[in-house]
């Protein structure tokens, strides 16, 4: 009996007993494959747009996914501090709105909770607003990236051109990082001003069709409006973070008037039993995991994007052996990138530190493994 | 109001949604194909301007293909005329160069000196990457083509588009004999 299986979408050995692939997700089992059959069938058929398709509705899904959980954690910071400061309040004004009866009905319906969920939401959308209206040039000065004249640099003037017209978009200022490492990116918040880059590296170890494909990746990126989605993305990541760190402090608060109640010994007051203590104890919990989920699926929206930006080139350049050659020169390259940091990482066509996936839990990887994504550009050109 | 009222002014509302947003979407569609012509025109007329170049250089050196070259200008000539009409006029035209510039391109393999000149070099790059652009705005095209064209027929779409007279759009195809590898006559 083998020690391990291979999962019949990707091929990508997994150990025994698994119940999905470690690399795409699928089902490895026939009856766990009875649902995501079809999208897996859509996959391999039909080519980029199928796959495109696929890859935007999984990105839509962990976008509301991430909204979920700053709603939730509104929610929850909100019902704990009308228990909390609400009833305080109330008691103040000597108004005592809680003893009329049907009020708690359902113990967890709380005014305050709706109220703190529609203020994390709408903050959200102010945030992520402002967010997008901030200059994306500042990537370009990060990464130490300069233009390019079309005397300078030709080949890579006419690629990115060519890739930009079967895109259907302006041409995006062209960009190069002087540095051996091999590696691109692109920027741009809009198609209309965009930049790609790639490193002097890249340009001397690629030929034109591993370019094509390469310049491809970026444009998919520009065209789908990746850097949209990681602004959006990250500034919810933020958002999530700052609510879950005020959480603690609401945590701190009610400690502070469970201890002051106790002392007033007002008995029988709303919440001062198990729905206080149920309450307290979500409270915890959300504001130890939320911040932790909100991060696992920001990394699972970049992966996603990298997937579906692969789609993309292919889709530009109709050969999806440009890239995947230019994906194996990339997986096999020696020199470290000084230019790039945790801020950029997510930007580049291939993580631009290079033992990252080895040290760190695929989980939190801004990229897919190289191998998967081979595997997957494979089954497009098939 | 009675609640039928009701029910009939929210379905008759909806069904103003659908029909602008359609509409809207039918009209970009529309344009997105029309510009993908005036894109593939431009790339056309940037081939045009480059082969004169072309010729120039290489007359030179190639004195002994002096019947590609005039084929590649003839072609050329023909190509320019037909500038600005429709893809019907200017296909076949443009097939033509397409053909005599590829037969002068393998014919150039035969010049070592020629491929060495940076000039060439040069006016080579530019010429494959406008043939690419060519190729690549006629992808571009046809995906448009294919947008427009599954929305003017897919149900319930396909109303809004007779409705307001919207007409499936033509496809840049290549036709099977300029595919074909080109005859070499040894007589």
């Amino acid at each position: 009996m083998p020690a391990r299986i291979s999962c019949p979408y990707c091929g990508a050995e997994n150990r025994q007993g698994a119940s999905t692939c470690r690399l795409c997700g699928d089902p490895l089992s026939a009856e766990a494959g009875f649902r995501p059959a079809a999208q897996r069938k859509l996959l391999r058929r039909t080519d980029f747009v199928a796959a495109a398709r696929a890859n935007r509705q999984a990105t839509t899904r962990l976008v509301l996914l991430l909204l979920a959980i700053g709603a939730g954690l509104g929610y929850v910071v909100g019902w704990n501090l009308e228990i909390f400061l609400g009833d305080a309040i109330r008691v103040a004004d000597s108004y005592r709105a809680y003893e009329q009866p049907g009020h708690d009905s359902i113990w967890f319906l709380s005014a305050w909770g709706l109220w703190g969920m529609a203020i994390v939401l709408s903050l959200s959308v102010v945030w992520t607003l402002i967010a997008l209206r901030q200059g994306d040039r500042i990537v370009l000065r990060i990464t130490g990236a300069r233009p390019v004249t079309v005397d300078e640099e030709p080949v890579l003037h006419n690629v990115v051109e060519e890739m930009a017209i079967a895109a259907g978009i302006p041409k995006p200022q062209v960009v190069v990082i002087e540095t051996e490492a091999l590696n691109a990116f692109a920027t741009g918040l809009s198609t209309r001003r965009s930049a790609v880059g790639v490193t002097r590296g890249l340009l001397e170890a690629l030929d034109r069709d591993e370019l094509q494909g390469v310049i491809g990746h970026e444009l998919g990126h520009i065209v789908n409006l990746d850097m949209r989605y990681a602004t959006a993305v990250s500034t919810l990541v933020g958002l999530i973070a700052l609510v879950a760190d005020a959480a603690w402090r609401v945590v701190y608060v009610s400690g502070r008037a469970g201890a002051a109640r106790r002392v007033g010994g007002r008995p029988g007051g709303r919440g001062g039993g198990g729905g206080a203590a149920v309450a307290i104890l979500i409270l915890f919990l959300v504001a130890a995991l939320a911040p932790v989920f909100a991060k696992l699926v920001q990394m699972a929206v970049s992966r996603q994007r990298e997937f579906l930006a692969d789609a993309t080139s292919v889709r530009l350049t109709r050969n999806p052996h440009g890239l995947i050659s230019a994906l194996e020169k990339l997986s096999q390259q020696a020199a470290p990138f000084p230019g790039a940091n945790r801020a950029t990482q997510h930007l580049f066509i291939v993580n631009p530190f290079k033992h990252f996936p080895e040290k760190a839990s695929r989980l939190m990887a801004t990229h897919p493994p190289l191998e998967a994504r081979i595997r997957r550009l494979g089954n497009l050109g098939g | 109001m009675e609640l039928s009222t009701v029910i009939v002014i929210g379905v008759l509302v909806l069904l103003g949604f659908y029909l602008v947003s359609t509409y809207n979407r039918l009209v970009k569609l529309r344009n997105q194909v029309r510009n993908g012509w005036r894109q593939i025109d431009v790339q056309l007329k940037r081939r045009h301007d480059l082969i004169p170049n072309l010729v120039e250089t290489v007359k030179d050196y190639m004195g002994y293909e002096q019947e590609t070259l005039r084929q590649v200008i003839e072609a050329r000539s023909r190509a320019v005329a037909t500038e600005g009409k429709g893809p019907e006029e200017a296909l076949p035209a443009e097939q033509m160069l397409s053909g005599a510039l590829g037969r002068l391109f393998a014919l150039m393999e035969n010049y070592p000196d020629l491929k060495a000149n940076q000039n060439v070099a040069r006016l080579m790059e530019e010429l494959s990457s406008t043939e690419n652009r060519i190729a690549f705005s006629r992808q571009h095209y046809n995906d448009s083509v294919m947008a427009k064209n599954t929305a003017v027929e897919s149900f319930p779409s396909n109303l809004v588009a007779r409705l307001f007279g919207f007409r499936h759009a033509a496809y840049f195809q290549i036709d099977t004999q300029e595919r074909a590898v080109p005859k070499v006559s040894l007589r």
